[in-house]
């Protein structure tokens, strides 16, 4: 019964594909009208001629022919080719609505109203080469431009063109391979080589190269959407995607290289009413940035680029697919107006930053670069991040490697924002920083690790941070409350509260460089204390004098370098690392007294930070470490030295 | 059941291009391989002709609906493959006299009067 369902399904359709067609054509543009739809066609004065609601100039004809092609409901078909003019075949019901006019393979389409469409909208296929056409759009209705395999240059304006306000639909065809090439103006009289003044949303599960030479190389007035689409933006002078409103990143691939300016930038609309994220994202005006799925690889190096930049918040999760983004950015410094220098960032949001899922690796190589950068909050509730800042500090030689009084990492990390200097720093906040999970890893060769211009509040989540300033800097309050924090600083302290500092809670493996440095440094010298209150700590090089100590703490004077150590509290052994260098000395504190061993060999285990520990590890051998009660105060002396430590883990 | 009708509407075939003049009258033309091009105030369907200021419309059509007295042009005539007359004879385009005759073209059939 399938079976014969089958073959009757099979003979509707190759029936449907014979129907007669009036075809008329007026020079390049054949207009196709099924005869099934026809009906009366008039004729009026000698001049018109009238079919369904298209009326011809009868001098305008070359001919009508009747045939048996088959006509697809709303779809103009432009072919371009590079030898002759491109042929522009329109179906009948929409023939009224849409008027081209074509010099060579410069197509420019005026669509009118189309809410009389059946059921959709029109659909412009474009496919065929040329080394000198356009597609141009004018109106006021949505409408799809199908890319069918088009190659498409344009060397004295814009490859696509669109000034229609509304949504615009640029899909891929399955299978495609479409590449759109604009020309290069010194004076910038068009804004990229793909242009719509309104909405797009770039979609297929084809390919799209874009190669931008006068300004960016996808730009719309409006929002913009990304979902299955592999595009490949090969080359801008500007953004590689710029866009107003907000973007959206559902799936696809998206792979950007080439540009003079940012990778992804999200802009504000000004003539429209400021939003947050709104339901489905209707009127919205936020200027945000939401990746929830897709492969996003991203490479910039213009001074003070940023790979993604939203002037909202830039929000990473794994809503729609999974995530995963690679930038690289080695711009360094914009120093084009030296009263307001420009860091760059491999992602940056200005009002915050929010992840809750994804795979990401950002790497900034530039000078005074930043991995991840924002004006407001930075929240991390998932994901893995891998964020690196290799460069060196603009501005400024030597600042970061002989590091600096500990309790004053946050007065000095508000000089980083003069007008004269930037610092490299993996992951810079102006506001709060949340951490509630995720797997996050943070390399500075040359500044602050992680830093806060407000509060750090960890409650979860895994946190690795190497730095040669201060691994971990809040210029106040800091807190953790849960999760694994490792902050290891090869230049100063390895976490640092110009505020208070509050451990609660989770596992702390804290790192200094060395006296006068401490592994845990609150703002004493401001009035501020650290209080540890609970959790399991590590701290090489020891904690800030003066501390409020109402969790035991214990301590052994020495410690031996490059050699794994088991802490045990409870029933939970912990493995960790020495460096190979470090502050001297060694505090501990457990939710109860902690045994020490050294030496010991870790046989299983949960891996983390970056290798440098292990929870519920199983150890062997080693030998115990005297520990004595340890009541706060001065330091340890003089210790650490020994060389630099090894490299990134 | 809605693609049985889409099966129907589709694989409607029409048989001829009726062309209707100010005046009422109709000449339907056989669409197979048909072309229709426009010189100045005329336009040709075919072996047709007609005034385009004598068009009110045109339409697809499943029957021959022609109602009006034709101009028959000589071209016509030479692409007769049959002409008989009024007893049923077949006769020549040499052989034809005054009276009327029956032509068959590939596309249609007409009744001639030959005066």
């Amino acid at each position: 019964m399938k079976r014969t369902l089958l073959y009757i399904v099979a003979l509707m359709l190759t029936i449907a594909a014979m129907g007669q067609t009036l075809n008329v054509k007026v020079g390049s543009v054949i207009y196709q009208f099924p005869a099934t739809q026809t009906g009366e066609m008039t004729y009026a004065d000698s001049e018109t001629l009238t079919i369904m609601g298209k009326t011809f100039s009868l001098s305008d004809i070359d001919k009508m022919t009747v045939d048996n092609t088959n006509v697809t409901a709303n779809l103009v078909d432009i072919a371009y080719t590079n030898s002759g003019s491109a042929m522009v075949t329109i179906a009948g019901n929409v023939a009224q609505y849409v008027t081209p006019t074509i010099n060579g393979n410069h197509v420019t389409i005026v669509q009118t109203n189309t809410e009389a469409v059946d059921e959709d909208e029109i659909t412009y296929q474009l496919s065929g080469t040329t080394t000198d056409g356009e597609f141009a759009l004018d109106g006021s209705y949505k409408c799809t431009v199908s890319l069918a395999g088009v190659t498409l240059t344009n060397p004295s304006g814009p490859a696509i063109n669109i000034s229609n306000k509304k949504r615009i639909q640029i899909s891929a065809k399955n299978g495609t391979v479409n590449t759109l090439t604009d020309g290069a103006d010194a004076n910038e009289s068009w804004k990229a080589c793909l242009y719509s003044k309104g909405q797009i949303q770039l979609q297929g599960k084809g390919s799209l190269t874009v190669n931008g030479n006068t300004k960016h190389a996808i730009k719309s007035g409006d929002y913009i959407t990304v979902k299955n689409l592999t595009l490949n933006i090969h080359s801008a002078v500007g953004d590689g995607i710029s866009c107003n409103k907000y973007f959206v990143m559902n799936s696809g691939n998206v792979t950007i290289s080439g540009v003079g300016d940012d990778g992804i930038q999200c802009d504000l609309e000004d003539d429209d009413e400021v939003t947050g994220e709104t339901t489905d994202h209707e009127d919205e005006n936020s200027g945000n940035v939401y990746i929830q799925g897709g492969t996003l690889n991203i490479s910039t190096s213009a001074a003070g680029s940023k790979g993604v930049k939203a002037v909202g918040t830039l929000y990473i999760n794994e809503a729609s697919a999974t995530t995963i983004i690679t930038v690289n950015n080695s711009g360094g410094v914009d120093s084009s107006d030296t009263s307001d220098l420009v860091a760059s960032a491999c992602l940056k949001g200005d009002k915050a930053i929010d992840i809750s899922g994804g795979t990401l690796t950002l790497t900034n190589s530039g000078q005074g670069g930043r991995a991840m950068n924002t004006d407001g909050t930075l929240t991390i509730s998932g994901g893995n991040i891998d964020a690196q800042a290799q460069g060196t500090n603009y501005g400024s030689s030597s600042q970061g490697g002989g590091g600096f009084p500990g309790g004053w990492g946050g007065g000095w990390g508000g000089n980083s924002s003069s007008s004269n200097h930037k610092y490299a720093k993996g992951v810079k906040a102006d506001g709060n920083i949340t951490i509630k999970g995720g797997t996050i890893k943070i390399y500075s060769k040359s500044h602050e690790g992680l830093e806060s211009k407000g509060t750090i509040t960890i409650s979860g989540g895994q946190v690795y941070v190497q730095a040669n300033d201060d691994a971990i800097n809040a210029a106040s309050h800091m807190t953790v409350s849960g999760g694994y924090v490792c902050g290891y600083s090869t230049g100063n302290d390895g976490l640092d509260s110009n505020g208070n500092m509050y451990i609660k809670g989770g596992l702390v493996y804290a790192i200094c460089s060395g006296t006068p440095e401490v592994a845990l440094d609150a703002n004493t010298e401001g009035g501020y204390k650290l209080y540890v209150e609970g959790g399991t700590i590590i701290a090489i090089g020891g904690i800030e004098g003066g501390s409020s100590l109402s969790q035991s703490c214990y301590s052994a004077n020495s410690w031996s370098r490059n050699t794994w150590y088991a802490l045990t509290v409870g029933n939970d052994t912990f493995a960790f690392k020495t460096p190979s260098s470090g502050g001297s000395g060694i505090v501990l504190s457990g939710a109860s007294q902690p045994s020490l061993k050294s030496g010991v060999t870790v046989s299983s285990g949960n891996s983390i930070f970056s290798g440098m520990g292990y929870t519920d590890a199983s150890v062997s051998g080693g030998s115990t470490v005297s520990l004595s009660s340890y009541s706060g105060g001065g330091g340890f002396g003089p210790g650490g030295g020994g060389g630099f430590p090894g490299g990134w883990h | 059941m809605a693609l049985v009708g889409a099966l129907i509407v589709q694989a409607e075939e029409y048989a001829y291009l009726t062309f209707e003049t100010t005046d009422g009258e109709k000449a339907s033309v056989a669409v197979s391989s048909l072309t229709l091009t426009i010189n100045g105030n005329t336009l040709t369907a075919g072996s047709q002709t007609f005034t385009l200021s004598n068009l009110s419309k045109m339409y697809f059509s499943n029957t021959n609906e022609t109602t009006a007295i034709e101009e028959i042009t000589t071209a016509t005539l030479d692409e007769a493959a049959d002409i008989y007359d009024l007893q049923g004879h077949k006769v020549t385009k040499e052989q034809m006299k005054r009276g009327v005759y029956i032509v068959k073209t590939k596309s249609r059939t007409y009744k001639m009067i030959v005066k």
